[in-house]
């Protein structure tokens, strides 16, 4: 399904409950559901805290199977917000069945955050850390300063593996800002702009569109990004 | 603070079990990578003075396998890791020698906080390595000896990652998350018998190809070495990093078309992995050509024929079969492309010279002129013969090396230890059936490409190093060859504005004069080993991705070395790196029996029918005034012009002339005073 096919009907805001309709996929193992005594619990995708959120102006597409598995995606991220090489902060993952005994297309496994119309880890932050960015075309960020790393984000993301990521060093959430703010990425990043990722994709496997892709499943965000045929071969 | 580098060097004692620490500022001097390797090697191995760097099966040897230190930075194709020590593979002796490989094996090392790892003794039982970030550990092997590659990185996967698939889900390693799975080298069945043949196996087809580095580990009861890292890489300038990148994509060098190595842009390297979804080839694209095309017999079918559904699934199932087996798709070599009419080429090639003949060609050799085959003087069983070009001739043949059974036992040792033994050696190197220049490493690319040739004798096999074939190759239409080269010789540095380093005349007096025996041409190789010491071997950048000398190199290279390092080096001053650390292979060779009179190639080379093809319009050739490009299929090397050349190369290297032995005066000028002086002790310093 092609990132353009957006539903008009949706317009700009959808309830959590479009999103499970979709059928959004069941929560993360929780390999990270340490949470904080005190902290209420995540809202579950039946609860009633039914809420609405101005979409994203900006979202990453991707081709998996246009992807070569060379993970510079993730070394610019990480280098691109803090200044070191390290995929474990990045917040694209890549996951390439490594000894690829695995076959193409199966081989690859690209988990990049989807700016969710209806973002489980914004509705389940108790602290507004992890907050729509009006400022920047609504992009979801996640606050470092108000973030007290309870972790309810990683443990409200739907997708697997979970999108929004821990960082070890500071004990905090993290989680794709499209680059807004990347302190050592020399352009500028955020809805229209050049994000990291996308732009140092060698093998153009990351696109960067505006209008919301179906939140139905993930043929919204896997689409078909080949580049177009040369009219004749040299 | 340094960056690039993690800081610090495991050093493995298999027989004691002592797990040490080097720290690699010690060494930072050799740059990274084979240079760390070779100088950790000298100060372990040569400099005690205690082996006689003779056995590559000894306890005593010391095996580096190393990183670069721009490697897990976010640099593109600088992701390889090398592997340096005696080889098992080259003949008629051992020689000290390297390999290295691609994949993601470099990138986690440094990640898991490791320059690399060294790895010395001999284990009482197979164990295999696991290393968690800091964490070292010596595992029992016991239930993955006798398992393949695959088999065996699939059950060290189960172990190291627990319940829960990589890629579904994070792992948490100590503190910290990670989706990113254990990186795994290892041996399979070919390497536990100490074949020759054997390689070192990464991922599903990622290999060690040269120098039989797998039989090595199975020597010292070495399965596998696991790692798993979730640190950081300091990068002095992140910033230059990531625009240097943006730079090589604006300027063309990352390139996205068809049959380009997509290591061009990779954060690790996956030498081979062809871009526009040709990752829907070949397990996820790991193999390289070679083993790829294992199975291919060019004497059947076109260059680039469409493959019948059935062949192709084989041709697969072979080449997997080649790295679950673990042996080297180079060593078990059995035909190349037959492209060129070569003038004077032996009957039995019919005229066309492969560009690469190995074990495998050759046993059809002898069966086709009745020497090999069922109750023949060589008998070949188990393999059925008459099968010679199909997948279970392939896997019978694996099967016989891994079990040394039969005719196995002979062919476990290599091509020509095997044919010592048949009492064929001396005729067949003569004839050419035996198509191996030197050093017992299989064809590839030695004629026209002399400065490929001379690599070959100068180390001890294939350098495996492309940087110059197309730089010299034809200029395109409409262009001038002879500015094409005047232009490359700008950036030879320090040997610049000579274009008569490029020149391939083989001929008459123009060869001694200008040509491939003149001092011109010592310039050119040494170039080519000089920058590929540091740049290729050191830095780990992927040969077929650097250098680009028609276009971005050095620029390419020096944007990325300060970012990384915020080192203020020039780029002379790099390759004045390089050359350091080729003289400190020279010193090793030589204290293990190198000399001059061992340095000739195989008979064949000398005669008509030495040359093989060029792809890329031929080499330049300068005559009667006037430059040509010219695909020198007749050219074959006159005895005394190799003669002559060493005598040129070895002046021009600081060698003596006498022995090609490396003087004091040279070794001390690069800081190797230490050096100096155990060669001297051992009456291997050059006069």
């Amino acid at each position: 399904m092609a990132e353009g096919e957006n539903s008009e009907s949706r317009k700009n805001t959808v309830r959590r409950r479009d999103f499970l309709r979709g059928g959004g996929i069941a929560l993360a193992a929780g390999t990270l559901g340490v949470g904080v005594s005190g902290v209420p619990a995540p809202a579950s995708p039946q609860g009633e805290r039914a809420q609405s959120y101005p979409e994203s102006t900006g979202y990453i597409v991707y081709d998996s199977k246009l992807c070569w598995g060379c993970q510079s995606c993730m070394f610019v991220c990480s280098a691109a917000h803090y200044g070191v090489a390290n995929p474990a902060l990045s917040r694209i993952q890549i996951v390439r069945d490594a000894p690829s005994f695995t076959k193409y297309p199966l081989d690859i496994v690209m988990s990049v955050c989807r700016q969710c119309v209806t973002p489980l880890c914004v509705e389940n932050c108790p602290t507004g850390a992890a907050h729509v960015d009006a400022e920047n075309g609504n992009v979801r960020v996640i606050d470092p300063k108000q973030c007290i790393g309870c972790r309810r984000c990683i443990q409200s993301c739907p997708q697997r593996p979970h999108r929004p990521v821990w960082n070890p060093d500071t004990r905090k959430s993290t989680k794709c800002d499209l680059c807004i703010d990347a302190p050592y990425w020399s352009r500028k990043g955020g809805p229209g702009g050049e994000p990291a990722c996308v732009t140092s994709c060698p093998s153009k496997a990351l696109k960067l569109v505006s209008k919301a892709p179906s939140q139905e499943d993930i043929a919204g965000y896997d689409v078909d990004l080949t580049p177009a045929e040369p009219a004749s071969k040299p | 603070m340094t960056y690039g580098y993690t800081g610090k060097i495991a050093r493995i004692h298999l027989t004691t079990k002592e797990i040490s620490t080097i720290d690699t500022a010690r060494y930072e001097e050799f740059g990274g990578g084979y240079g760390i390797g070779a100088a950790i090697f000298w100060d372990l191995a040569v400099a005690p003075g205690e082996w006689d760097l003779k056995d590559p099966y000894d306890p005593r040897h010391v095996l580096p396998i190393m990183t670069g230190p721009l490697a897990a930075t976010g640099v593109p194709g600088a992701g390889r890791t090398s592997v340096c020590g005696i080889s098992p593979e080259t003949f008629p002796t051992c020689e000290f020698w390297r390999a290295n490989f691609g994949g993601r094996f470099a990138t986690m090392m440094k990640l898991a906080g490791w320059d690399g790892v060294v790895i010395e003794g001999r284990a009482d039982k197979p164990v295999w390595i696991n290393i968690i970030n800091d964490q070292i550990k010596i595992e029992d092997a016991k239930e993955l000896w006798g398992l393949d590659t695959w088999a065996t990185q699939d059950r060290i996967l189960s172990m190291v990652g627990g319940r829960t698939r990589y890629g579904e889900e994070w792992q948490r390693i100590g503190d910290a998350y990670s989706t990113g799975l254990p990186q795994i080298v290892c041996i399979g069945p070919v390497g536990e018998a100490k074949s020759r043949l054997a390689a070192l196996i990464q991922g599903s087809g990622v290999s060690a190809r040269i120098g039989g580095y797998g039989a090595v580990f199975g020597a010292k009861n070495l399965k596998a070495i696991s790692v798993t890292g979730t640190g950081s890489v300091q990068l002095a300038d992140p910033k230059s990093m990531m625009d240097a990148r943006l730079w090589q994509m604006e300027h063309g060098g990352l390139v996205t078309g068809s049959f380009a190595p997509a290591s061009a842009g990779s954060a690790s390297c996956n030498p081979c992995l062809r871009a526009d979804r040709r990752r829907n080839s070949y397990y996820g694209g790991e193999t390289m050509c070679v083993d790829q095309f294992w199975l291919d017999n060019p004497e059947k079918q076109e260059l680039g024929a469409t493959l019948s559904a059935r062949a192709s699934a084989e041709r697969d199932l072979a080449s997997k079969a080649l790295m679950r087996y673990g042996a080297s798709g180079w060593a078990t070599h059995f035909l190349g492309l037959f492209v060129s009419d070569i003038p004077g080429a032996p009957e039995f090639f019919n005229k066309k010279v492969p560009v690469e003949t190995g074990i495998g060609w050759y046993i059809r050799y002898l069966y086709r002129i009745g020497e090999l085959g069922p109750g023949k003087r060589i008998d070949s069983s188990p393999l059925p013969m008459d099968q010679w070009d199909s997948l279970g001739f392939r896997l019978a043949f694996l099967d016989a090396v891994s079990n040394r059974v039969g005719i196995g036992e002979d062919l476990a040792e290599g091509c020509l230890r095997a044919a010592e033994k048949w009492g064929r050696l001396e005729k067949d190197l003569e004839s050419g059936a035996l198509r191996f220049p030197a050093w017992g490493a299989t064809g590839h690319w030695t004629l026209p490409s002399v400065e490929w040739a001379y690599n070959y004798l100068l180390g001890a096999g294939d350098p495996s190093w492309h940087g110059l074939v197309t730089a010299v190759g034809a200029p395109a239409e409409g262009e001038s060859l002879e500015n094409k080269l005047r232009e490359l010789s700008r950036k030879t540095i320090p040997y610049t504005d000579d274009i008569f380093m490029f020149n391939y005349a083989w001929k008459g007096d123009e060869a001694w004069k200008t040509g491939i025996y003149s001092p011109h041409k010592a310039k050119e190789v040494a170039w080519s080993r000089h920058y590929a010491s540091f740049w290729n071997e050191s830095m780990a950048f992927c040969e077929m991705f650097l250098p680009t000398l028609e276009t971005l190199t050095p620029e390419i290279e020096m944007k990325y070395y300060a970012a990384v390092t915020g080192k203020k080096d020039s780029f002379a001053d790099t390759l004045r790196v390089g050359r350091k650390i080729w003289t400190l292979e020279r010193s090793i060779r030589v204290m293990h029996g190198r000399s001059r009179k061992k340095e000739v190639f195989a008979p064949f080379m000398y005669k008509p029918g030495a040359s093989g093809m060029t792809f890329w319009g031929g080499v330049p050739i300068y005559e009667n005034g006037t430059w040509r490009s010219d695909e020198a299929p007749d050219m074959y090397l006159d005895r005394k012009g190799v003669e002559d050349f060493k005598t040129h190369y070895y002046a021009l290297e600081g060698w003596d002339r006498e022995n090609g032995w490396p003087t004091r005066k040279t070794l001390e000028n690069f800081g190797l005073k230490k050096v100096a002086d155990v060669m001297e002790k051992k009456g291997r310093l050059g006069a």
